[in-house]
């Protein structure tokens, strides 16, 4: 045996359980939705021109956006306070972050259930406020769903960025509070554009969570909030309808690498720092 | 010193917000209501009595953590060698094959788990339980291929070559100069994958059957029909298996290797 | 009253121990005072607590008759280079200059001019569209030399900016910034722990320890006569010895050497010290005379020009440099002469 197919023997096992049961397990899912006696896109047009699937669909984009959108607002000035807090601090803060990562997602939701249901805890206090009569539905809607995802990745985007904010030379900011900007401006005007990587990298990551979450839309979305997750699973279970589960995959996996193909593309844009000659 | 309230508070409603629920289900626990109240009226801990005594539940516990230990091994017997061998060997194709291994985070995992479930147990006729066991294999080998492959990339090459001069071939160096260097990684990414594994849905989703269930899975089928409790007590007692392993962690390697 | 005043300052973290123990400090306009100490003695402390970065626990900061002691950092208008040089990363070396100048919303042409006018003046033209990351180490000092200058400030402020430099690259950064300095007349504080730097570059120098001046002279005054122990230590004065003064204005050693001074000196001061450079040795033992005493040389080293000996006498291990003409070898002994014009007490 020569040195040099070491590394292919080494490598093969891993490779060969991947393809096994990862690549040929999808191509033989999505396989037959381009093909119906010929090679047809008709599965994919059908879908998307057909209201309700689009609806659904659009309603996962939308909802993965604002659950970014509002992770990135509640992420960037946490991360940063984080990161600038003294390292005792610091290290309890990370902690905090990091237990309802490294909690299950079915007790995470469930604590919304509790939260926002008919009876749950805002409406009990509204109603004894007097401020309402009957209970707000909250839970159910596209709104409970939001506020789950935020809740589920928000954790994700602040480690994300805390890493990036660590490794901003602290006297970045005192020199251009010395240069005359107060404390917001140094922040808008040097931190936020220097933490563009790290706003990229969670936002990739909450928005493609977001866009194939299954358990936050199944458990706070209810039956009239359906997301592209959950649909796949009725098509599949309820349904039967295994072409209609798998269109839905491919698309799942298409909206992923499409958005991580354009976060970094934008990333690459606004990064024009001269790193390449670094 | 120089201090900044508005920041503060700002930052301390962000954690409120990402407390708050988790302390909740945590009051909710100890309520004598068959229903979930909030506040709660009387104290009880019957609900912890139910979840130890439920059945449903301990079959799916025990084979999660069956399940997320042995996939978790899996990952890491096939992973750190695969590792080293991106990380130190010249490969063609290294950055392609180093992405095919990351692969499984980018294809999501309801679609993982449906594919197989289709793949080998519809279409090959394995049993439930294999699919399953290789469903959390596929999710936990980038964690060991990343966490792995990056502190073997920050060991010094040179410890390696000075153990060949010494007459170390390279598989006893391997073993006995680049693992004992590298266990740290390991050991983070067992962690990591494991906690993964254990709280993992989706892949579990349609992999499952008759007795085979997965804890997420059993608790989120329990909570569709159920209002009680019990599901608060469960969670604590989640809760507290992570406080455990954030514990051994942070005694280990420190919270910051794996965040 | 001075341009620049520091009143009774006083820094405490967490109320620990004082970082600054009521310092006082003034500056006169167009001076480049520098703050010289081993690490943790409090002067980059001294010098954030000007700039604005660290707010007091107690004490006045007044410049210009204007009290700015709770003045914000962003309003105090002093321009600061940053011992990491903090170049903006994703800005150009035009636009990192040209920072402070928006901010302050002056019209495009003006900032478009001083621009110009300082990139000139640090010699940074060629490079002004590039990015921080583009350039050499001497070309981010100037970059952020440029950028605390270019706002006019009512006072540079350098916090160790040259210790990144290598060592010739440093020499000829030093001459610069003491050449633009003065040819913008520009009050400055410099921060350093190095004493030649500091010597070559300043007016006056305050020698920190512990968070207190030891001593504010000009650096002549501060080589030629260090006040304390510390600051003689500091600036290389390597032989200390106890000393008690007698009644005739002379002062005895433990072995009974009567040493002469040719200066009168404060009761409290106990200590004899001299540079190695300034004493004199000979061969031979010369028993009872003043200012002198015998020992044998236990460790030669050789330093270039001369050599060092390291000699056990009775009052303690001296070291006395000597020029090549004449070589002692180890266990020679010999006796080394202590100028009286020459010895200072602290």
């Amino acid at each position: 045996m020569t040195q040099r197919r070491i590394p292919y023997i080494i490598l093969a096992p891993g490779l060969i359980l991947l393809i096994l049961f990862l690549v040929l397990p999808l191509i033989s899912a999505i396989y037959p939705t381009f093909f119906d006696g010929g090679f047809t896109l008709a599965n994919y047009t059908s879908f998307f021109l057909d209201d309700y699937n689009f609806g659904i669909f659009w309603r996962t984009i939308k909802i993965s956006l604002i659950a970014t959108l509002i992770c990135v607002v509640l992420g960037v000035p946490t991360a940063f306070y984080i990161s600038k807090s003294p390292k005792k601090w610091r290290g309890l803060l990370m902690s905090i972050t990091l237990f309802p990562l490294l909690t299950n997602s079915v007790v995470r939701s469930f604590a919304w259930i509790t939260i926002l249901g008919q009876d749950g805890i805002v409406n009990n206090a509204l109603k004894s406020m007097g401020l309402i009569s009957k209970p707000l539905t909250l839970l159910y809607t596209e709104f409970a769903i939001v506020i789950g995802s935020v809740y589920l990745f928000l954790p994700l985007m602040v480690i994300t960025l805390v890493g990036i904010l660590e490794n901003i030379d602290s006297e970045i900011m005192e020199a251009a509070e010395t240069l005359g900007a107060n404390r917001l401006v140094a922040f808008m005007k040097v931190i936020l554009p220097l933490s563009v990587p790290g706003i990229i990298v969670g936002s990739i990551l909450v928005f493609t969570g977001s866009l194939t979450a299954y358990t936050t839309p199944q458990l706070l979305g209810g039956n009239r909030n359906i997301m592209l997750a959950t649909f796949l699973y009725q098509n599949a279970t309820a349904l039967g309808n295994w072409q209609g589960a798998s269109v839905i995959a491919l698309i799942m996996i298409a909206a992923t690498l499409i958005v991580m193909k354009l976060f970094n593309w934008v990333a690459g844009r606004m990064d024009k720092r001269g790193e390449a000659s670094a | 010193m120089r201090k900044n309230v508005g920041l503060k508070v700002f930052t301390g409603l962000v954690f409120a917000f990402l407390l708050v629920p988790l302390l909740i289900i945590i009051v909710t626990s100890f309520g004598t209501n068959s229903t979930i109240q909030f506040p709660i009226k009387g104290f009880t801990l019957d609900w912890y009595g139910k979840v130890f005594s439920n059945e449903a539940f301990m079959d799916s516990f025990f084979l999660s953590l069956k399940v997320a230990f042995i996939a978790t091994l899996l990952a890491l017997i096939i992973g750190v060698p695969a590792a080293y061998s991106l990380a130190r060997h010249k490969v063609f194709g290294r950055n392609w094959i180093k992405s095919f291994f990351l692969s499984p985070t980018i294809v999501p995992g309801l679609v993982v788990g449906y594919a197989m479930y289709q793949f080998i147990v519809i279409k090959f006729q394995f049993p439930i339980i294999q699919g399953l066991l290789l469903g959390h294999f596929l999710i936990c080998l980038p964690y060991v291929i990343r966490v792995v492959g990056s502190t073997i990339e920050q060991l010094d090459f040179s410890i390696e070559e000075v153990s060949w001069t010494l007459g170390c071939t390279k598989l006893q160096t391997f073993i006995k100069v680049v693992l004992p260097n590298i266990t740290s990684g390991i050991f983070a990414s067992f962690m990591l994958a494991f906690i993964n594994s254990f709280n993992n849905i989706p892949v579990s989703q349609f992999l499952s059957g008759p007795g085979v269930t997965m804890l997420p899975t059993s608790l989120m089928n329990y909570i569709e029909y159920n209002y009680d409790p019990s599901v608060s007590a469960l969670s604590v007692v989640l809760m507290l298996g992570t406080i455990v392993l954030m514990f051994i962690i942070e005694k280990t390697l420190g919270l910051a290797s794996i965040s | 009253m001075s341009y620049v005043e520091l009143k009774d300052i006083r820094v405490s973290y967490d109320n620990k121990a004082d970082i600054l123990k009521d310092l006082n400090l003034s500056i006169e306009k167009g001076e480049l005072v520098s703050l010289l100490g081993p690490s943790g003695c409090g002067k980059t402390t001294t010098l954030r607590v000007i700039a604005g970065l660290i707010e007091p626990n107690d004490g006045e900061f007044v410049v210009d008759n204007k009290n700015l002691t709770k003045v914000p950092v962003h309003k105090r208008e002093f321009g600061m280079v940053f011992q990491s040089y903090a170049l903006f990363p994703h800005l150009t070396i035009k636009e990192n200059v040209a920072f402070g100048l928006k901010l302050r919303k002056e019209k495009k042409q003006t900032i478009e001019k001083k621009v110009n006018d300082i990139l000139a003046i640090t010699g940074l033209e060629e490079l002004s569209n590039r990015y921080p990351k583009q350039l050499s180490g001497g070309q981010r000092q100037r970059v952020a030399l440029a950028r605390a200058l270019v706002i006019e400030p009512k006072l540079l402020l350098l916090d160790e900016p040259l210790s990144n430099l290598d060592a010739k690259l440093r020499l000829q950064m030093r001459i610069e910034i003491k050449r633009i300095q003065s040819q913008l007349g520009i009050t400055s504080v410099f921060v350093t722990h190095d004493q030649e730097e500091c010597f070559s570059i300043s007016d006056k120098v305050a020698v920190m320890n512990k968070g207190v001046i030891e001593q504010f002279d000009t650096p002549e005054e501060i080589y030629k006569n260090p006040k304390t122990e510390f600051v003689a230590r500091f600036i290389g004065f390597e032989n200390f010895f106890k000393l008690a003064p007698t009644e005739d204005w002379k002062y005895k050693a433990v072995d009974g050497t009567v040493f002469e001074s040719t200066r009168q000196w404060g009761p409290a001061k106990r200590t004899g010290t001299i540079r190695p450079d300034d004493i004199e040795i000979s061969e031979g033992t010369e028993p009872n005379a003043n200012n002198a005493v015998s020992g044998k040389v236990k460790v030669r080293t050789f330093l270039g020009k001369s050599y060092q000996y390291e000699v056990e006498t009775p009052i303690g291990t001296l070291l006395a440099n000597k020029a090549d003409d004449v070589i002692y070898q180890v266990g020679d002994i010999v006796t080394l002469s202590i100028p009286a014009h020459k010895l200072i007490i602290v």
